[in-house]
């Protein structure tokens, strides 16, 4: 047994001679991610060529099953217990505890020095909110956080305002009007009065429009924190949100919305919209080209979804606005080593995933798998799961601006394809000015602590659904709010204020 | 011979009227999935499709079946099924066959021993650590040695065996049979039935298993069918990047619909065909006589 014991010594440190002898070949860094179901990125792949001449680093992602998150952390216990974490990974939600177990590298020392493009494109800003989010209370930085525009906004169907000469609502009663314009004068022509007016989806998600224009701070259905009343708040159980909920209802009631908004999933509502029934919607504008195409095939006509402006809601006197979001989570943390040469390739890496000059390159991947040139002009292949290896990398996504994501849209017009696509180019453009950031952006989840009814929002979708309906009068609404303060919501937002005190 | 009775016959109607309801209620989803499946692009996008293909279309099918590692996943899930189920059946019948015997000492405490681990179940972490160590890791093995052996159908054969009468096996043991004689040309061809419910399990289990591929495989070239179905099945994200729009004439969700089919569509062959063993199996353990 000892001499067993001897020689597998003897060989690890043969292999630990060889990789300093050859320390001038590429290192490797194994990144785990989000992979929707495309091929992994193996050693020697395409893929992992084109980010060797990239970036100057190897990377290595094995198919590592995501499903919503779920699997994925499964997996990530399972490697971890097995002592062999990832070396820079998507912690999905692991983050807390394996800082306070000192399992990821402190990066405050490496980042701003040897991945300056990353450091200064991120910003001192984002920095500090990180920084403020140390669970160990030190101040230091533990990940790479997603930055991104404030990129959700409600969109209208211009043409059928057009073809009912009316002009794009502003104020809260030309807003009802259109939908019932919508709902009664069958703006799609085809005879039947099968107009969906708006609507959105099951929990009260992606129908921004109505929580904006009340100023209540709304993300993708999630209510956020921001300042009322000078302090800030969670969204759900403001004065706002009470008038945002009882407008909902009305609209319901009248038959202005998708009877089935409390039902529809991702692909039941984004197949009303295809199908060229729904007047408006929330979604992402930058993306709005695959609507309008949809729409397109199925019905014939050329549609040309615009961005609805934030509507003036009746006495209400703050001005409305839709949500932005900067710090969007967390995209990596780096495994805690002591091994210089991998902490300075993942740096290596880290710099050229911040270098704005390389995102196309990223973006474009591998020539012939996912993207193709023809007379010089690149254009990215359509997504195919049985040929295209993952692409491990997306900066142009997880810190996206609106001005890379008009760059990135204009390098892809052309052709049969124009009108729909410079219809998302204008979208995005005109999206800044109705878009603000609420004062709790980048909050961390840890302020909800063991009150974890009040982080995946129980209470609040309960009660939001059967006021909609009609199940529960508006008057109910009070009775969710002291409910929500007594049942954790009090201690919740003590511990908001003293993160927002901490920030400022 | 009892004549039927009017209250009989209602009682009858009743009972075949619920059972076509059941039957329609387990048939919908599969005929409106399978419907899915053969539309075209526009009429799933706009969720025309009911019961009835629209646009009638073999794209989503070619599109699946002309894929290699579609081809590859399967003979992985068949060849595991078949060596599984085999390995299976004979680990099951020889701990059953010895339990089923009062003559073998250690039968009580074996069988306490065995209705533990139907209780306690080995958390996630070290059972995956333990199968590592014994070499499962990345291993087509993974798929097959874990299920070898499950408590609950070795219970129920041996249950089978206990009633198998005693005077046959004492007659051979006469004529000169030793107990694996017995076993193998006596008792097992008797109990063909038994064998038939508890492989049909097996080979069920084999062939449905996602969470040992799931923690054990990441050699994608040997992804059983379950691992593939969920690459389809993913939920698509919210956000996506702009890429060229597909000349085809399927989407995500037909060819979801395809996968789910494939997949199912060989054990939806065999069943059928074991059917008239379940009667016998259905009985089992019920009355000793």
């Amino acid at each position: 047994m000892k001499k067993l014991l001897s020689l597998v010594c003897a060989l690890m440190l043969l292999t630990g001679l060889v990789s300093i002898a050859g320390a001038d070949e590429v290192v490797d860094v194994t990144v785990w991610g989000t992979n929707n179901g495309f091929l992994p990125v193996e050693k020697g792949s395409p893929l992992y060529e084109k980010y060797v001449e990239i970036t100057g680093v190897g990377v290595i992602q094995p198919y590592v099953e995501w499903n919503g998150g779920t699997t994925y952390t499964e997996q990530l216990n399972l490697k971890i217990a097995a002592g062999e974490m990832p070396d820079m990974f998507n912690p999905n939600g692991m983050e807390t505890q394996l800082i306070e177990s000192g399992a990821v590298l402190d990066l405050t020392p490496y980042l701003e020095t040897y991945a300056p493009n990353l450091y200064n494109l991120i910003g001192e800003e984002v920095w500090s909110s990180v920084k403020a989010n140390d669970p160990t209370g030190e101040g230091k930085i533990w990940y790479i956080p997603g930055v991104i525009y404030g990129r959700n906004a409600p969109m209208i169907r211009k043409d059928w305002l057009d073809k009912l000469g009316l002009k794009m609502p502003t104020t809260q009663s030309e807003l009802v009007e259109v939908l019932k314009a919508f709902r009664d004068q069958d703006p799609n022509g085809n005879g039947i009065a099968d107009e969906l007016p708006s609507g959105g989806r099951a929990e009260a998600r992606w129908m921004g429009q109505f929580f904006a224009m009340f100023g209540v701070a709304m993300w993708e259905g999630y209510p956020q924190w921001d300042l009322y009343n000078g302090e800030l708040t969670y969204s759900a159980v403001t004065p706002n949100m009470k008038d945002a909920l009882k407008f909902i209802a009305e609209l319901y009631q009248e038959g202005l919305l998708d009877p089935e908004t409390l039902l529809n999933n991702k692909a039941q509502w984004d197949a009303k919209i295809n199908a060229g029934t729904v007047g408006i919607w929330e979604h992402i504008p930058q993306e709005c080209y695959n609507y309008a195409e949809a729409i397109n095939e199925a019905t014939g006509e050329q549609p040309d979804v615009a961005l609805l402006p934030v509507i003036d809601a009746d006495g209400y006197e703050g001005q409305g606005f839709y949500t932005g979001r900067k710090l969007s989570g967390i995209e990596y943390v780096v495994a805690n080593t002591t091994d210089e040469k991998k902490i300075m390739a993942i740096m290596q890496l880290l710099n050229a995933y911040g270098d704005t000059s390389k995102w196309m390159d990223f973006f474009y991947g591998v020539e012939g798998m996912h993207s193709q040139t023809v007379d010089g002009v690149t254009t990215r292949l359509a997504d195919d799961k049985a040929t295209q290896q993952n692409l491990v990398l997306t900066p142009y996504n997880t810190i996206s601006t609106a001005d890379f994501q008009i760059e990135l849209l204009s390098s892809q017009l052309g052709g049969d394809r124009e009108w729909a696509i410079s219809q998302a180019i204008r979208n995005v453009q005109e999206l800044g000015q109705y878009t603000k950031l609420p004062a709790g952006d980048g909050i961390p989840n840890s302020i909800y602590g063991e009150y974890a009814d009040i982080m995946n929002r129980t209470l609040y979708v309960e009660y939001a659904t059967k006021i909609i309906t009609g199940e529960y009068s508006i008057d109910k609404f009070d009775e969710f709010v002291e409910k929500w303060y007594a049942n954790g919501g009090e201690a919740v937002t003590e511990n908001a204020r003293a993160w927002y005190a901490k920030k400022q | 011979m009892n004549k039927r009775t009017a209250g009989d016959r209602v009682f009858g109607v009743i009972v075949t009227l619920i059972l076509i309801l059941c039957a329609v209620i387990a048939l919908v989803p599969l005929i409106s999935v399978l419907a899915l499946s053969f539309s075209s692009k526009v009429a799933v996008n706009t969720n025309a499709v009911t019961l009835w293909p629209v646009g009638f279309t073999f794209d989503s099918w070619a599109a699946i079946t002309g894929r290699p590692d579609m081809w590859r996943a399967t003979l992985v899930t068949v060849i595991t099924t078949l060596v599984g189920t085999t390995l299976a059946l004979a680990i099951t019948s020889l701990l059953a066959y010895p339990l089923s015997k009062k003559e073998f000492g250690l039968q009580k405490m074996i069988m306490v021993m065995v209705v533990i681990t139907m209780i306690f179940k080995a958390p996630t972490v070290p059972y995956f650590l333990t199968l590592r160590s014994i070499g499962l890791y990345n291993s087509v093995w993974a798929m097959v040695l874990p299920h070898i052996l499950t408590a609950y159908n070795m219970i129920v054969m041996r249950t089978f065996f206990l009633s198998f009468p005693r005077e046959v096996e004492e007659s051979a043991t006469i004529d000169g049979c030793g107990p694996f004689r017995t076993l193998l040309q006596i008792v097992l061809p008797s109990s063909k039935a038994v064998i038939a419910v508890i492989g049909l399990f097996y080979a069920v289990t084999i062939w449905n298993q996602y969470q040992h591929p799931l923690y054990f495989i990441q050699d994608t070239s040997l992804y059983p069918l379950q691992m593939k179905v969920r690459q389809f099945v993913n939920e698509s994200s919210e956000l996506q990047t702009i890429a060229a729009k597909k000349a085809v004439n399927y989407t995500e969700r037909s060819l979801k619909a395809v996968v789910v089919v494939f997949a199912i569509l060989p054990i939806m062959m065999v069943y059928p065909k074991l059917q008239k063993y379940f009667e016998k199996g259905a009985m089992l353990g019920s009355v000793k006589g």
